[in-house]
């Protein structure tokens, strides 16, 4: 079987399967959006207590830090998956079912999440990087800690099981993964076909390296449960760490690459100019495939005993990632935009800006990850000013347009409503300062994860608070459009 | 018909075998050959028999056994008891323990057989997969720990049963990518 002849064949669902299906999209893109809210109030909390505008104890400000990482990251893998599935099914058969037990799996993971946190008090981080979260040296209880990383355990079981019908599904249209990936096109062992579709190429590596990262999320998080109950089982704390960031760095960084699906899909419906794969795009998210996952060491730069080859391919690959398919996508984007006459709504310009957002957040994620540089910007305030920039202001916008783009907004012609113009560059504004005002923080060397700041370090905060209530202000305006417009908006077409 | 009747009876001989003293004694010895070797093996013959069993038999069962769900919950909860260290020291101490283990071990192959092609296939990936992040962290386990698990072996046995589970978890796990990634099948896993 060729990779042509299966092409164009959009799958069929009956009328009810559609309509279930619609809904399940936006209840994953409602709960990720209302999430990220309320991830964001807490941002700005955080920030106001840096700047000494708020007072908390410390406690509090690392429970606060802890459900924000863990939340956003949660939000943005259940929003993104929204995004995916949406587009994926169009090519292969997904079914409802485990589309929904997914969420209702996450949300119970969650619920487990928020009272780890705030009724067990447990506050190591979203990263619980062994041994922390069994040595709080009585801030949380061996409970809260346990709870937390089950909670983890269980959330990736129901990713899990999506990906593994996903796989299922393009396993039946295509026949093998490689073939889904376009990999015989690349190898010239059957002609381009530039029809192939760019959703399935980005869903396959998705569903690649997430069913890879769940797996070491599945050992490293267990070892970490036997080492809180029975403490005299030390594992190698440097291979947990590996696993660690394996698992985080990949499940984060799928997140932008199952979002993309949206710029793919919708740029060319907008423009009425059909987006063509071709052996570039196929050669760029098959490095991805390998990149995403060999450059996590780039967390590890200031950690000696490491094999020294294994940072040199993460700071080498690390200039890499994210270059092949963020160029195949920019430039694809803007040779699909250039004189089509294309009608600027708030889907479209949220779209476009992603393509800036993950462009330019690259750049200091690249900076950090040479090891010259990471020497002293090693945990400063520069590393959540370079995924800051990238996720407000590259992951999100991709799914906020899909959400535009969902609601029906822009589709006659209709000009962009002037709150959603005001939230727009609110968004906009804001999430620029936000993350240069972590950079600049972080090029003065003002460290991370810090809940009480030198005085000197004040005025970054500050501003940095003003710049999250912009954030906030544009946020709300989102959430209320999807709020009001998202529950009865027909399938767009 | 033959075939069938003469198969059966090479399993049971092969149970009895492994049953009587010298080749239970010499499997264990050692806690690789007792983990590795005489577990797997008892669990296998139960798979056939499982198999081979009547059909109305399994449609009795099945009734039993909505989408495997039963047959896999007994035999995780065999699997889990006879993966504490206790346990195995407990069957090489007490006959009547080695006896449990001999019967519950083969239930537990039969009971996989009869249940494992009723389970939905993403529920059988769950599985593989868990089954497969079982053999890590094991292996993990018994190499990092400091203290020997079981009463009746020494540590460096213990550590060798971690390396080969290592290895055996890795050996599956590349059998899967060239499977999933190139369509090749190595083994049928
Ligand atoms: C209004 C918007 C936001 C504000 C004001 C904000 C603020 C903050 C602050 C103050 C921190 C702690 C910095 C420190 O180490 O001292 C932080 C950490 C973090 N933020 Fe945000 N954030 C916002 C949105 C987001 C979004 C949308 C994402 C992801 C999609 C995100 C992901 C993270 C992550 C992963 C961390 C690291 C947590 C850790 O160090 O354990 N943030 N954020
Ligand atoms: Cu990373």
């Amino acid at each position: 079987m060729s990779s042509t002849a299966v092409v164009n064949r959009k799958i069929e669902y009956s009328e009810s399967e559609n309509r279930n299906a619609l809904i399940a999209v936006k209840a994953h893109l409602i709960l990720g959006l209302a999430v990220l809210l309320l991830m964001m109030l807490a941002g700005l909390t955080m920030r106001a207590v840096q700047g000494t505008w708020l007072e908390i104890g410390a406690d509090l400000f690392y429970q606060i830090m802890t459900v924000h990482g863990v939340g956003v990251v949660g939000a943005a893998g259940i929003g993104s998956t929204g995004v995916l599935w949406y587009f994926l099914r169009q090519y292969v058969r997904l079914s409802n079912t485990i589309f929904w037990i997914n969420f209702f799996v996450f949300v119970a993971g969650v619920v487990m999440l928020l009272g780890s946190i705030f009724l067990g008090g447990y506050g190591g981080a979203w990263t619980f990087l062994y041994p922390l979260p069994g040595k709080s040296m009585g801030v949380w209880s061996t409970g809260a800690a346990a709870v937390f990383q089950l909670a983890l355990l269980i959330i990736g079981t129901g990713f899990l099981i999506l990906y593994l019908d996903m796989g299922r599904g393009i396993l039946a249209s295509f026949g093998s993964l490689s073939k889904a990936l376009g990999l015989p096109q690349l190898f010239g062992r059957v002609p381009v076909d530039t029809t192939h579709p760019p959703t399935v190429v980005a869903g396959t590596m998705v569903l690649i390296v997430n069913f890879l990262g769940i797996a070491a999320g599945a050992v490293v998080l267990v070892m970490g449960l036997i080492n809180l109950y029975n403490p005299e089982f030390q594992p190698d704390a440097l291979l947990m760490k590996n696993l660690i960031y394996f698992f985080g760095h990949v499940f984060i960084n799928a997140t932008i690459y199952a979002s993309v699906t949206a710029v793919y899909e919708l740029l060319p419906r907008y423009t009425g100019r059909p987006w063509k794969t071709s052996k570039v795009f196929y050669a760029a998210w098959f490095a991805i495939v390998f990149m995403v996952m060999a450059v996590y060491p780039h967390h590890l730069m200031m950690d000696f005993p490491m094999p020294r080859w294994a940072l040199i391919v993460g700071q080498v690959l690390s200039f890499g990632s994210g270059i092949p398919v963020l160029v195949v996508t920019g430039y694809g984007a803007l040779m699909i935009v250039y004189r089509s006459g294309i009608q600027w709504s708030t889907t479209t310009k949220l779209l476009f800006l992603s393509m800036f957002g993950w462009a330019a957040g690259v750049i200091p994620a690249i900076l950090d990850a040479m090891v010259t540089v990471n020497r002293v910007f090693h945990n400063t305030m520069w590393v959540p000013g370079h995924f800051h920039f990238y996720l407000l202001l590259g992951l999100l916008p991709m799914m906020f347009g899909f959400i535009y783009h969902l609601t029906g907004e822009g589709r006659q012609g209709e000009q962009p409503k002037a709150a959603d113009n005001l939230g727009f560059y609110a968004y906009l504004i804001g999430a620029f300062l936000t993350s240069m005002v972590f950079l600049a923080s972080g090029a003065n060397s003002i460290p991370r994860r810090w809940a009480t700041h030198m005085a000197e370090w004040v005025t970054f905060a500050q501003v940095g608070t003003v710049a999250a209530a912009l954030v906030v202000l544009g946020m709300l305006v989102f959430t209320f459009r999807a709020l009001f417009s998202l529950p009865k908006a027909a399938e767009p077409r | 018909m033959f075939n069938k009747i003469k198969r059966e009876w090479l399993l049971l001989a092969a149970f009895v075998a492994l049953a009587l003293p010298p080749l239970r004694q010499f499997l264990e010895q050692s806690m690789v050959t007792h983990m590795l070797v005489q577990i797997p093996i008892l669990a296998i013959i139960g798979w056939m028999i499982g198999k081979s069993l009547p059909a109305n038999w399994k449609n009795k069962i099945a009734s039993w056994n909505q989408w495997g769900i039963t047959g896999m919950a007994l035999a995780i909860v065999i699997m889990t008891y006879w993966m504490l260290p206790r346990a195995l020291d407990a069957a090489i101490s007490e006959w009547y323990f080695e006896l449990i283990k001999f019967i519950t071990i083969f239930i537990m192959g039969m009971s996989l057989s009869l249940s494992w092609p009723l389970l939905h296939p993403i529920a059988q990936g769950v599985f593989k997969l868990e089954f497969w992040a079982t053999f890590m962290r094991l292996g993990w386990l018994y190499l990092d720990l400091p203290d020997r698990l079981c009463a009746n072996y020494l540590l460096s046995d213990q550590r060798i049963l971690g390396q080969l589970l290592l290895l055996g978890g890795s050996a599956w796990a590349i059998a899967w990518v060239f499977r999933i990634m190139f369509g090749t099948k190595i083994i049928n896993t």
